[in-house]
């Protein structure tokens, strides 16, 4: 068996956690306790966290005004069961990358293979890791745009009028690599997550790819340009429930949703694809996700899984129901039983006598379908 | 089993029932190498946490006991694509699944393990639309020909009328109301309605009191107590192992691990049959070849243990490809097999959408006096259909909360309700995503909602398929990059049976029609690798000779939209028998 993710955090990490506690309210931390915090598989850095809230406030909102109607059972939300944490370990389990693929080359060196190396498809190293440091350039967009390998003058994005709306809210250094990338040989390759503000420091190392923190920069992103478009059609202020999220927590609920849209339908992809390209190991896949970060809220929310309390996020096989799937905070708003072994129903066949199936030599097909609405003339290719 | 006959790539739905049929019927010894678990195995107690066994050869290493343990009937244990029983990916649950690169707003939902997508299917077993084999052009065969095939595998399968409870009765009416015939055939070349022919028991066959399965049943469920049959638990999308504790070839819905698995097992107690080992937690890697003059032979395959990840390859005399609409043609490409344009091509998936219906608590109870409720987790999961070949179909469906959710509004391609106008010319109140307050307001009314999924006769197109990802590869190779997208011929079907599954939610009495607008929903797949294309009339390669193809890959196309396993299936019985009457 495999450890829960961020098992193995480094001793530097553990040490530079410690650093962080700050935000634990551990003022008598000892170094196991430390351990513990950074171990813990719920343990996001708070812009991740925040970001992912927005997110489900949004989609499952708290709704205080649904109580005369329907009753105070239909008040809570998904942030109110933690919703978050269900969105960020799928994330987070999306994609396991396995090391005997990845590959030091680099298209710049198109370096030639040695017999021992793997044959076959690979993956080149850069393609997951990323660095982005804040402090070290004038402003966000110019840490993005320092990681293109294109030109500025052929950008489809204005950069001054994106600084004017982006924030990574307290981000201030953001950083995936391989973990002990020479130690790589076969299995899953783990991944250090590293991500900095002012006062603390998340470190995790995760054995997946770690996409749940990084679409959160890509959210901003998309919401600052958003932004830039004109397309928000509420005012933009910082909100005090999410105060570690960026550009796309200080969107209005249905803003935020727009925002994600304009992912699928809005070419927004389009005009970030050279600033996004150097983040997202492939693009493309963000569509995809829009999809996810939606339909997960039901797989989540209006199943069984808040009722997993302090086992929601471990590994599946160390999960357990620590109240009834009846007594869910959602279904006591759907008033679903949960699962039954049966149920005691009327019901009733509908053709009395079965079915028609005659044996083949007794078939009188009719061979065409003429006067039954047969929509004409759209054949695929035969 | 050190020296097969044939070896058969996938345990899903297809894959047992050509294996059983190569050993019973042709004497043919047939390993089944699957790429992901085997639930209800004493071999694999903790199938999720631990490698266990290697093989299986015995039918009393099944154990319903132990699939009632591991099928918890949880909706997120269950269905959730990333961490729950139900997904593809390796049996190791400590792991990620299995990456598929989808650029698009869409959703793929297999099941990768003994039994495959079987193991969440509501066993709809409608056979395809005469008009879609016979009048398409597509298919090299005639639905004479699956016929006989039909009638074995519906016998295998229990398929037979499902039970209509206060849901169906709802549908029942609102289809009555507007003009549609019930129809009482298998082969259907009309227009209505008519129940689904499902591959499940009848409801309580016998009962722990000897009175009825009705409202009025005080009795337990369990087979231990002498429950028999159905037992109305709605619980198909999470594994379907009711009755609790009975063996697993005695489970009401005869997923292929209940109905072909245990079949294909029981050669090997059987003096005149061959053998079927099937052998979990095996992913094939490589089809094995030989280049003769001008022609290409398969000679077996290699396949990588999911748990030890070591490799080997088995030799046969024949290959048969039953890994599924996108392993299949993946496998093929990633072996380098000739590719004339359409391995991987051609995908149908029904261009689904789904027409969701609320209605209030007078309307059900003047339809069903007995009940207050629909409650759409009672019954069948899916019970009854309407049909319109030519054009496609409808499903009446209820499910649990987790999924209705998912399903009815938080699954769209028209983007959020609150942005999204409906024409006045159309029969639906609500288009698109619904979230926030209105989505908890109608999930307040769950128990009085259901939906009617539609299936389009959706047409092969050769931009439509899988094919090698560029950018990703996992320890099989090159990941599948899957696309699906419509032409205005399908959106044109799609539209017009939205409308008619909504006007039978009027016609019942809904309060409220809305319309999800679904993008592409990649669970009833066929086509990709089709007969008349990369197949011949006996769905042998032409490219490959010894090289078969039994899934649903080997459709030409979607069957005019009736979902595909029981034709699946007719298919694969009839493709073994093809095999062992040309090398055997």
């Amino acid at each position: 068996m495999h450890e829960s993710d961020g098992s193995d955090v480094s001793r530097r990490g553990v040490v530079k956690g410690i650093g962080g506690l700050a935000a634990l309210s551990m003022s008598n931390a000892t170094f196991a306790d430390a351990k513990a915090a950074m171990t813990s598989p719920l343990q996001s850095d708070p812009h991740t966290a925040d970001t992912y809230r927005a997110i489900v406030d949004a989609i499952v909102p708290r709704t205080p005004q649904l109580e005369d109607e329907l009753g105070p059972e239909h008040v809570p939300g998904g942030v109110d069961v933690g919703l978050e944490k269900f969105l960020i370990w799928d994330f987070n389990h999306f994609q396991e990358i396995r090391a005997e693929m990845v590959t030091e080359k680099t298209h710049l060196l198109g370096g030639v293979f040695e017999a021992d190396e793997p044959s076959g498809p690979e993956m080149e190293r850069s393609l997951f890791e990323l660095s982005l440091d804040l402090t070290q350039y004038g402003s966000t967009v110019d840490a993005l745009f320092d990681l293109l390998d294109v030109s500025l003058l052929g950008l489809d994005v204005d950069g001054d009028a994106l600084q004017e709306y982006l924030t990574l809210g307290p981000i201030e250094r953001f950083e995936i690599s391989f973990s002990d990338f020479e130690a790589l040989t076969e299995g899953p390759a783990e991944f250090e997550l590293v991500v900095e503000t002012a006062n603390e420091t998340v470190h995790r190392v995760l054995q997946n790819y770690p996409y749940a923190a990084l679409f959160t920069i890509v959210f901003d992103i998309v919401a600052a340009e958003f932004l830039v478009l004109g397309k928000n059609e509420d005012p933009v202020s910082v909100n005090e429930q999410f105060p570690a999220g960026g550009t796309f927590a200080r969107l209005s609920r249905e803003d935020r949703l727009r925002c994600l849209w304009s992912i699928v339908d809005g070419g927004l992809i389009d005009t970030l694809d050279e600033v996004l390209s150097p983040l997202v190991p492939d693009l493309g896949i963000l569509k995809y996700v829009v999809m996810a970060v939606n339909g997960l809220h039901g797989f989540g929310y209006y199943t069984e899984w808040a009722g997993l309390g302090d086992t929601k996020t471990n590994m599946p096989t160390e999960r357990e129901m620590q109240k009834d799937p009846s007594q869910v905070q959602s279904r006591q708003q759907t008033d679903y039983p949960g699962p039954s072994p049966g149920y005691a129903a009327d019901w009733r066949h509908a053709v009395p006598d079965g079915f028609a199936d005659p044996d083949v030599e007794d078939l009188d097909l009719p061979d065409d379908l003429t006067g039954d609405d047969v929509v004409d003339g759209i054949g695929g290719d035969t | 089993m050190r020296d097969p006959d044939v070896v058969v790539v996938g345990a899903g739905a297809d894959g047992p029932a050509a294996a059983s049929r190569l050993a019973r019927e042709h004497g043919l010894d047939v390993l089944i190498l699957e790429g992901g678990p085997w639930h209800g195995n004493e071999k694999w107690p903790e199938p999720h946490a631990d490698a266990g066994g290697t093989v299986s050869t015995d039918p009393d290493d099944l154990d319903g006991e132990l699939l009632d343990e591991q099928f918890t009937h949880r909706e997120a244990d269950a269905n959730d694509p990333t961490y729950g029983y139900l997904r593809v990916g390796p049996a190791d649950h400590s792991r990620a699944p299995w990456f598929r690169n989808l650029h698009q707003n869409a959703f793929i939902w297999q099941v990768g393990a003994v039994g495959g997508t079987s193991l969440h299917y509501f066993a709809n077993h409608p056979r395809a639309y005469p008009h879609a084999i016979d009048e398409q052009g597509h298919w090299p065969i005639d639905y004479e020909d699956l016929v006989p095939y039909y009638q074995l595998n519906e016998e295998v399968t229990s398929t037979q009328q499902a039970p209509m409870t206060a849901k169906e009765e709802v549908f029942i009416e609102g289809a009555t109301n507007a003009g549609y015939e019930r129809l009482d055939t298998k082969n259907v070349t009309s227009t209505g309605w008519r129940p689904q022919a499902n591959a499940v028991s009848v409801p309580g066959k016998e009962t722990t009191t000897g009175e009825p399965l009705d409202s009025e049943y005080e009795g337990s469920f369990s087979y231990d107590d002498g429950f028999r049959g159905d037992t109305l638990a709605g619980d198909h999308f999470q594994g379907g192992s009711t009755p609790v504790d009975a063996p697993v070839r005695e489970k009401a819905r005869k997923s292929a691990n209940v109905s072909w698995v245990p079949r294909a097992l029981d050669t090997n107690e059987e003096p005149n049959a061959g053998n079927v080992a099937i052998r979990p937690n095996a992913f094939v890697t490589d089809i094995e070849t030989n280049e003769g003059l001008g022609t290409t032979e398969a000679t077996g395959v290699t396949f990588r243990d999911s748990w030890s990840g070591s490799s080997q390859t088995v030799s046969a005399d024949a290959v048969v490809l039953a890994a599924g609409c996108i392993e299949s043609p993946r496998l093929w490409l990633n072996s380098g097999l000739p590719d004339d344009g359409w391995v991987g091509k051609g995908l149908t998936t029904h261009w689904f959408d789904w027409i969701v219906g609320v209605y209030d608590d007078e309307t059900v109870a003047e339809i069903n006096p007995e009940s207050d409720h629909m409650d759409p987790y009672i019954g069948q999961n899916s019970a009854v259909r309407f049909d319109k070949p030519g054009v496609g179909g409808l499903e009446d469906i209820g499910m649990s909360p987790g999924l209705v959710s998912y399903a009815d509004y938080l699954f769209s391609d028209a983007g959020y309700s609150f942005d999204t106008p409906v024409d006045p010319g159309e029969p639906w109140d609500t288009r698109g995503f619904v979230v926030g307050e209105e989505l908890k307001r109608r999930m307040a009314n769950y128990r009085q909602t259901k939906a009617l999924l539609v299936l389009t006769d959706d047409q092969p197109h050769q931009e439509n398929g899988v094919s090698l990802d560029t950018t990703f590869a996992d320890e099989h190779g090159p990941v599948p990059k899957v696309r699906y997208e419509p032409r205005e011929e399908d959106d044109a079907r799609r539209d017009e049976l939205a409308r008619i599954a909504a006007n039978i939610h009027r016609e019942a009495g809904a309060s409220h029609v809305h319309r999800c607008e679904w993008p592409p929903l990649l669970l009833h797949m066929q086509s990709s690798m089709r007969m008349g294309k990369v197949l011949d009339q006996n769905a042998e390669a032409k490219n490959v000779s010894r090289l078969f193809v039994a899934d649903h890959s080997a459709m030409a196309n979607g069957l005019g939209g009736p979902n595909p396993t029981n034709t699946g299936q007719a298919l694969a019985l009839r493709t073994a028998d093809k095999i062992g009457q040309l090398y055997f």
